[in-house]
């Protein structure tokens, strides 16, 4: 084990995948000299001569070319600054990247991941701060992946790097001075595996991404209020480990999901609808959303603490269920 | 520019080839056999012939919504292309992608593209792929007058450029934008001056005669595999059916319609070969004769083959499922 | 009434020399930008009406359409009646609309090959060519506001004459006993059988070359000539040259930035009148610079040198007249703009 943060274990798992495939490529803005909006791949362009590119401010052609490229072999890295930027290379996600495979008939695989970060409470306003998503799991054949430590970061951008599939790994801006542990050498966490990340007996809270963070506080509250919250952290949304979620009301019957999300057509509404339709019978109270409002994201950090899910209003929503 | 008698007949057989099994398309189209829509290449077979005979196997080239020629002229196999027309299960995609999806990535086709402009940075991509490999392969990129104008065009051309990557960007300027003509789409009339913008150079040739796109995409490849970095090719040719079958095109000038009509790539080239007397005319009929063989055979394995099952739906949609 | 013709052409400067070489890029804006400026030196020089070849691009309607109200011209600007074709025919039927409306001088702008369409319509209009193509001998390098003057000052009959007006050669192509074509600075035979992308850059297929004038500063087959027997446009003599494996050669900017060897078995000068023949066939006989006939087997053909030409306006030598006249010296008491 090794401490590290968010931002370095990120890194350490491109440079595993790089150190052992020279068909993995790191492509973006800014990801080369200036090492990443916000550092993440610092260094990584001396350490890959050749295999860092930084990209003109050209999101259809960064998402496009990674397309083709990883169609033809290679397992490019393709950054997209901010989530919120996504909207630019869409069609090249949505309709070219995840569609190939099945339009021709299986004889085409895509592995490309696109690596960006999400995520408010840095006062980045309406177009810099969001949570999208719920926007990329409405897309068969692309898998979406969320970390929220350290060593997830690390095994997931692993394991996304070597999937064959179009894979969207979604950082968080809060998450990227957070240390922790992260096991030295390969290290890989499967796609499609939650994590529990506190276990408890009386009410499941899944969350994830910088929520998770969010929700543990909230359990340790509520401990000393005698409530015994178990936190799940899917870690990956699609592909999304549903008996972890079943297995888990088994025991609490009762679920609150927490996301920064936006509420309506949000992912926790997806969740939702799988335990009422897989687990209807193991739940004994009304399931609860804890989300943003369907607003855009403020600027002011004061409207922004109000647009943002918080440890009271986590506590608040379980409470509710007693 | 010296081609021998091989390359002219292999023009030739390519172009016969084309036009068959468009028109093959569009019979069975009209008779209600194919799915979906069609969108045909007839009139302009010379583009994707005359580049795609300066490429190997291992080149890769995108393609467009109006895709059935590029496949062809790449060594798409049309038994397999018709199958897929017909949604079969023995067709390129097993009937999952149609005629704007077709795909051979192991002859380097990657697809038929039903997003106008799409292919324009994926081409780029592979391009990025060959040069990061050093295989000594490149990419062509096709679209139309009316992909220009998307801002995958510029994207594309401006990291293909700084990249200097091996790629041949090939507009076909069949002069309209499904109903919009080019002069209602762009206010300029030569695509090819777009090139400069980006530091590329760029060309105009005439798409409708196979020689001179021969020749100008001869030199657009050799500068990729040279290292020399992208250009533009623009081939001024005609669109002469609809923007997809059952468009009656009635936004087109008759006058217009006749003169381009009158420019048939085919009769061109035969006159030619048979000036130079490379084949007569009982030569050509005969190619021309195995063509639709060939294409009344791929229409037979069409119809004979199986549909799809219901469960495949559910099929390849993640690798390693 | 004056009028000056105006032909732009839009396709020049496209061709595949741009990618085989380093061609010049004119793209079609700056053509439309040089006209405003040829129009407002017409204007200027007092010409009455403007009569152009249409184009499918609208070179001299987007000119007047960008031109600020402050400088639009009063004179008629009107299009040449002819039929649209979109090719150089075109440049041809402009040249004979123009003679048959009176016009006083041309203004072109295109490379050798857009002069040599309108020369075979033209008659004794004296052209003034700006350049704008590829390969450029014939026209020159001009700015578009003192061409404009130099054509007004020419067409109203204010400067004329040698050495303002001169007459040029021509090269007269004959194809089994008819004449088929011409070109105004070099044809040029080549083996092969097709036209295809037009341009020559390769010097390999060429067979023979008869040339006008041969011009060591030139840029293309020309300047091969330049380099052997220097011939200027007015000098009544050209120049034929065999290429092939020899021992001669000479290094020639044959396109721009092309600069290679040329190896020839010999040249000789060729007298006003004089024929030369094709040496073989089949082959393509390319003019100022692009293929243009093919010649098939059993088929005859030649090249002939004549003086018969187009007259050619000086542009400087018409300003120069110009001013030794005092055409553009205002009387006293006129308004000075400030």
């Amino acid at each position: 084990m090794k401490k590290m943060t968010y931002a370095e274990a990120i890194r350490d798992g491109i440079r595993q995948e790089m150190k052992r495939d020279s068909a993995v490529y790191l492509c973006g803005e800014d990801v080369g000299k200036f090492g990443g909006c916000f550092g993440v791949t610092a260094g990584l362009v001396d350490e890959f001569p050749g295999r860092v590119l930084d990209t003109p401010i050209t999101e259809t052609a960064i998402i496009g070319s990674a397309v083709g490229a990883a169609a033809v072999g290679l397992r490019p890295v393709a950054e997209i600054m901010f989530v919120d930027f996504t909207g630019v290379c869409m069609d090249e996600l949505f309709n070219q990247a995840v569609k190939m495979r099945y339009m021709f008939g299986g004889k085409a695989k895509v592995p490309l991941v696109l690596k960006t970060i999400c995520g408010g409470g840095v006062a980045a306003a309406a177009q810099h701060s969001q949570c999208m998503e719920a926007w990329f799991t409405h897309i068969p054949g692309l898998k979406t992946v969320m970390p929220a430590t350290p060593a997830d970061a690390k095994g997931l951008m692993a394991a996304a790097i070597r999937d064959d599939n179009p894979v969207i790994y979604i950082e968080h801006k809060q998450l990227l001075g957070l240390g922790g542990d992260v096991p030295e050498g390969e290290y890989l966490v499967p796609l499609g595996k939650a994590d529990i990340k506190r276990p408890g007996t009386d009410v499941t809270i899944v969350a994830w991404s910088w929520m998770v963070h969010r929700a543990l506080a909230a359990a340790e509250a509520l401990a000393k209020d005698g409530i015994s919250a178990e936190v799940i952290d899917p870690r990956t949304l699609v592909p999304l480990d549903k008996d972890a979620i079943l297995a888990s009301l088994a025991k609490t019957h009762k679920l609150v999901i927490v996301h920064e999300a936006v509420r309506t057509s949000g992912f926790g509404g997806e969740i939702a609808a799988v335990a009422a339709e897989e687990g209807f019978d193991l739940l004994d109270a009304p399931i609860k959303r804890v989300t943003a409002p369907d607003t855009p994201v403020p600027f002011s950090p004061v409207l922004e603490k109000a647009f943002l899910p918080d440890e009271g209003k986590i506590i608040q929503a379980v409470k509710e269920l007693f | 520019m010296q081609l021998a008698k091989e390359n002219l007949l292999a023009f030739y057989q390519t172009m016969v080839t084309i036009r068959t099994f468009e028109n093959k398309a569009a019979e069975l189209f009209a008779a209600g056999k194919l799915p979906g829509f069609v969108h045909l290449y007839i009139g302009e077979e010379a583009v994707a012939t005359g580049v795609c005979a300066n490429l190997t196997a291992k080149d890769y080239i995108t393609s467009t919504h109006r895709g059935h020629g590029h496949l062809i002229a790449k060594g798409g196999k049309v038994d397999l292309m018709m199958a897929e027309l017909y949604g079969k299960a023995t067709g390129y995609c097993k009937g999952k992608g149609g005629s704007m999806h077709i795909a051979d990535v192991d002859l380097g086709i990657l697809g038929a593209n039903g997003i106008v402009g799409a292919g324009q940075p994926i081409a780029v991509g592979a391009a990025f792929a060959c040069k990061y490999q050093q295989n000594g392969a490149i990419a062509v990129c096709f679209f139309g007058d009316g992909a220009s104008n998307r801002g995958t065009f510029h994207e594309a051309m401006n990291l293909a450029s700084i990249w200097k990557l091996p790629v041949v960007f090939v507009c076909e300027n069949n002069m309209y934008g499904i109903s919009n003509c080019q002069r209602d789409h762009m206010n300029i009339c030569d695509i090819s001056d777009r090139a400069a913008a980006y530091g590329v150079p760029g060309v105009t040739v005439d798409g409708n005669d196979v020689v001179a796109v021969f020749e100008a995409a001869a030199e657009g490849v050799k500068r990729a595999r040279q290292g020399d970095g992208p250009s533009l090719i623009e081939c001024k040719t005609w669109r002469w059916r609809g923007h997809f079958e059952g468009d009656p095109a009635t936004y087109k000038n008759p006058e217009e319609q006749k003169t381009w009509l009158q420019k048939d790539p085919i009769p061109r080239l035969a006159q030619k070969i048979i000036e130079l007397g490379h084949a007569g005319e009982a030569d050509l009929a005969n190619i021309a004769d195995a063509v639709k063989a060939q294409v009344a055979a791929a229409v037979a394995f069409a119809e004979s083959s199986p549909d799809p099952v219901p469960a495949d739906v559910l099929t390849d949609v993640y690798a390693g499922q | 009434m004056t009028t000056v013709g105006i032909v732009a052409n839009p396709a020049s400067g496209k061709d595949i020399r741009r990618l085989v070489a380093y061609g010049t890029v004119f793209d079609n804006l700056e053509k439309v930008n040089i006209v405003r400026r040829i129009i407002l030196g017409l204007a200027a020089a007092g010409v009455d009406k403007v009569i152009y070849m249409p184009d499918y691009y609208g070179i001299v309607p987007r000119a007047l359409e960008g031109l600020s109200s402050r400088d639009r011209p009063l004179f008629d600007t009107v299009p040449a009646d002819i039929p649209l074709t979109c090719t150089q025919q075109d440049s041809a039927a402009a040249g004979a609309a123009m003679r048959a409306s009176g016009a006083g001088c041309i203004v072109t702008l295109g490379g050798d090959g857009t002069n040599r369409m309108v020369a075979k319509g033209c008659g004794d209009i004296p052209l003034l060519p700006v350049s704008t193509g590829t390969n450029n001998v014939f026209p020159a390098m001009l700015e578009g506001t003192t061409a404009g003057l130099a054509a007004g000052v020419v067409a109203r009959g204010l400067a004329g004459g040698e050495p303002v007006v001169r007459r040029t050669k021509k090269l007269l192509v004959v194809k089994d006993g008819a004449p088929a074509d011409i070109a105004l600075v070099d044809a040029v035979v080549l083996d092969g059988a097709f036209i295809g992308s037009r341009a020559i850059w390769d010097i390999e297929p060429i067979r023979q070359i008869v040339l006008t004038r041969c011009e060591p500063h030139a840029i293309g087959i020309s300047a091969i000539g330049g380099q052997l027997a220097p011939i200027g446009p007015h000098d009544d003599r050209g120049l034929a040259i065999e290429l092939g494996d020899a021992a001669a050669a000479v290094l020639a900017p044959i396109a721009p930035g092309v600069v290679v060897p040329v190896s020839y078995r010999g040249y000789r000068a060729l007298a006003i009148g004089e024929h030369v023949p094709v040496a073989s066939t089949p082959c393509v006989i390319a003019l100022d610079g692009e293929r243009e006939i093919e010649v098939r087997a059993g088929e005859t053909a030649s090249i002939r040198l004549t003086f018969d030409g187009p007259l050619v306006v000086d542009a400087r030598a018409a300003l120069t007249a110009a001013a030794a006249a005092g055409v553009f010296r205002l009387p006293a008491g006129s308004p000075a703009q400030t």
